[in-house]
């Protein structure tokens, strides 16, 4: 028999890996997809002038192999079961992110990493491990100011506030 | 226009596009319902069904067809992920390509490299059911469902508080190596649920015990067993480390 299908409703099979899409409640903005999507399909688009950091998915890129899946830690980036991505503009397949960039504690400067992503690292440690509050002190610090910190702290005995 | 003839051009596909290709013209898909018909020469297509990423080979050879197409309408198809954008070949040496910076957005590649494209059918492949929907599209019988979305800085929820975040990211790279990404995680989801779901450690054992007899997969069954063999440990772990701090510190319990 052949199938009724562009005129009656079809769904793919529940395992069917259809177009990935990014679920901008969850996602922090790691960057962890951009790094593993074989065909560069995931792109990490950072603006350190006006503090933001897109992730930009192109499922006219994508092979549908769920790397992404895979390895992003919050289950924001998941293979939909959708398979109708037949377009003729190819910025119909283009689905951005944006979040913004956290600032740095000691030069006010934009960091190279997310304040979502600050407040998912804060909310991993487990209570009455760490000093919690001092980690939370120290952590949006960006990179040259870390590098001034950790050689502050090397070069005299106890600690030293950024 | 009733009905499309279509030319099938492969500019270098790995093969599974144009195997899709075929399956859409058997009696179980039927294509041809839609008045698509497979012709053997460019000179009779209204429509040039392109596959692959054009490899420098076969750019020639497809503009050849090109060419050789009637003036109107010299519709152009992009069939699977390599013909709308370079798919998992975008960077190979043997394409024929225009050097561009890495950071532009829709990504180009493939056909629209040197032909205008009217028809993008991404996959890889597409199933038989995406091409359908293209060509249904092509002919206004269905809608478009995929649009181009910006989302700016909204709502953000963390999913589970302190511990159970903790706990969930060392029992996902367990489990991923126990029953893969696919069904690990699902799993790891419903476990997360009832330890969730319950107050005590009495209590999470006889839930998981009962998810446990009730689930008729025995691989789901194993990854349950292993997924509360690591949550036991991993909180054995965690109550070690509090109280060696205490003893440490001196702290009272
Ligand atoms: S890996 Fe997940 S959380 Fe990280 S940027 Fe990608 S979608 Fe967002
Ligand atoms: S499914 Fe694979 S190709 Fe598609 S976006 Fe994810 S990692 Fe990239
Ligand atoms: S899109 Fe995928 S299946 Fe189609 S030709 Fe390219 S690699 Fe092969």
């Amino acid at each position: 028999m052949t199938k009724a299908y562009p005129f009656e409703p079809e769904e793919a099979p529940p395992e069917y890996r259809g177009i990935p899409r990014i679920d901008p409640v969850l996602c922090i903005g790691c960057g962890a997809c951009a790094n593993a999507c074989p065909p560069n399909a995931i792109l990490r688009i950072d603006d350190p002038e006006n503090g933001t950091r897109r992730i930009v998915l192109d499922v006219g890129r994508c092979i549908r192999c769920a790397r992404c899946e895979e390895v992003c830690p919050t289950g924001a980036v998941r293979l939909t079961a959708e398979f109708e991505a037949a377009t003729d503009d190819r910025n119909d397949h283009v689905e951005i992110v944006e979040l913004r960039l956290a600032r740095c504690r000691g030069c006010g400067k934009y960091t190279c990493y997310t304040e979502r992503q600050v407040e998912k690292v804060l909310s991993l440690i487990p209570r009455g491990i760490l000093d919690f509050d001092r980690v939370r002190e120290k952590l949006p610090l960006c990179s040259e100011c870390k590098l001034k910190l950790t050689v502050l702290n090397a070069t005299k005995f106890g600690e030293v506030e950024p | 226009m009733k009905s499309l003839w279509v030319f099938h051009v492969n500019t270098g596909a790995c093969n599974g596009c144009d195997i899709e290709i075929l399956d859409v013209l058997i009696p179980y898909y039927d294509i041809e319902r839609l008045g698509v018909k497979l012709v053997p020469t460019p000179r009779h297509a209204h429509a040039l069904l392109v596959t692959g990423p054009l490899t420098r080979q076969a750019y020639h050879a497809a503009k050849m067809a090109y060419e050789a197409m009637p003036p109107k309408p010299r519709i152009v198809i992009a069939v699977g992920t390599c013909a709308c954008s370079g798919g998992i070949f975008h960077d190979s040496y043997a394409l024929r390509r225009e050097y561009r910076e890495s950071l532009e957005y829709p990504l180009k590649g493939g056909t629209s490299e040197f032909l205008p494209v009217h028809l993008y059918i991404p996959g890889c492949p597409p199933r038989p059911e995406e091409i359908l929907y293209g060509i249904a599209l092509l002919k206004n019988i269905v809608e478009k469902k995929v649009r181009g979305e910006l989302f700016r800085e909204g709502t953000f929820v963390l999913p589970r508080e302190s511990f159970n975040a903790w706990v969930e990211v060392l029992l996902r790279a367990r489990i991923r190596k126990e029953l893969g990404y696919f069904d690990g995680y699902s799993l790891l989801r419903r476990f997360m649920e009832l330890v969730e779901s319950s107050e005590s450690k009495e209590e999470l054992e006889k839930l998981v015990e009962k998810t446990i007899n009730d689930e008729g997969d025995s691989r789901l069954r194993y990854g349950l067993e292993k997924l509360y063999s690591y949550y036991l440990e991993v909180v054995r772990t965690y109550e070690g480390i509090l109280a060696a701090k205490r003893a440490l510190v001196g702290l009272p319990k």
